[in-house]
């Protein structure tokens, strides 16, 4: 099995099919990210997804292949989370539509979604990728591009207001 | 901070899968395909606007020279024609009078002769 970094190389000698290789492949991945960082908005996590394969397509040539593919594409998701929900107000908050008789089926760990609702978006990323996906600070730091200083902080203050 | 774990360790347990991963993958393809084509069609456009644009800047340079060469051969053919155009019709004129002239004078004769007969018998005419 090819690695990621040697299907970036074939995509980016022409051959694109071979990105449809990386996509069938990371495409559970992001979609989970993308669910986590929404808390379990499925439609939005979709577009967040598909987003993100766009760009990451967009500047495959900017990739380091000295780093990870998935790891690169983790700080794309990130972006595109941030771009999307402050550009799209079509993605309300379930709890904001008045269905009295609706019961949201998130497909997913549902008191995972309610744990983050009260974290920030950049608080939510942080600590979604620090807790679940187990990352470590500085792979955190340089995913969201902040400091290491920085991502302590954040997830600092997420875990009071969690507590 | 239990219960905080607790849903944490449920949450890493837990794999989201997304739907129609072949079609997913398909249509992330097309749109690439898309944004490729719509890159190449504006790079087209671009290099036919510039090409358009440099034709027209050149024709504009020129322009006062073709116009001047333009009024130069208009007024001269407009010249020229209404020259011929006028003596043609002095020439058809002389020619027509003439000619008329000869007519008038063979149909009055004609004419003549033909009443002539009939002067004699003015009951005919009166009648």
């Amino acid at each position: 099995m090819e690695t990621d970094e040697e299907l970036v190389n074939r995509t980016l000698s022409g051959e694109t099919d071979c990105y449809g290789v990386l996509v069938q492949r990371h495409a559970d991945y992001l979609f989970g990210l993308g669910m986590r960082f929404t808390a379990g908005n499925r439609e939005f996590a979709e577009d967040v997804s598909q987003q993100s394969f766009l760009r990451a397509y967009k500047y495959l040539k900017s990739f380091n292949p000295k780093k990870k593919f998935k790891q690169w594409l983790t700080g794309i998701a990130v972006n595109c989370y941030k771009d999307l929900s402050n550009k799209e107000s079509q993605y309300l908050s379930l709890e904001v539509i008045d269905e009295p008789s609706y019961t949201p089926d998130f497909g997913g760990n549902t008191g995972f979604f309610e744990l983050i609702k009260p974290l920030a978006e950049d608080e939510r990323t942080i600590f979604t990728l620090r807790y679940v996906y187990e990352y470590q600070i500085d792979e955190i730091a340089e995913v969201v591009g902040l400091k290491s200083g920085t991502v302590k902080s954040k997830i600092s203050r997420a875990l009071e207001k969690l507590r | 901070m239990n219960r905080l774990e607790a849903v944490i360790e449920k949450e890493k347990g837990i794999s989201y899968s997304q739907r129609d991963k072949d079609l997913f993958r398909s249509h992330i393809l097309i749109l690439i395909h898309q944004e490729q084509e719509s890159k190449r069609l504006k790079r087209k456009l671009r290099l036919s606007l510039f090409l358009a644009a440099a034709t027209l800047s050149l024709l504009f340079s020129r322009i006062s020279e073709i116009a001047n060469d333009f009024t130069v051969g208009l007024s001269d053919a407009i010249t020229g024609d209404v020259l011929t155009i006028a003596n043609d019709f002095t020439v058809w004129l002389s020619d027509a009078i003439t000619g008329d002239v000869l007519t008038t004078v063979v149909f009055s004769y004609g004419l003549l002769f033909a009443l002539l007969p009939l002067l004699k018998k003015p009951d005919f005419i009166f009648n």
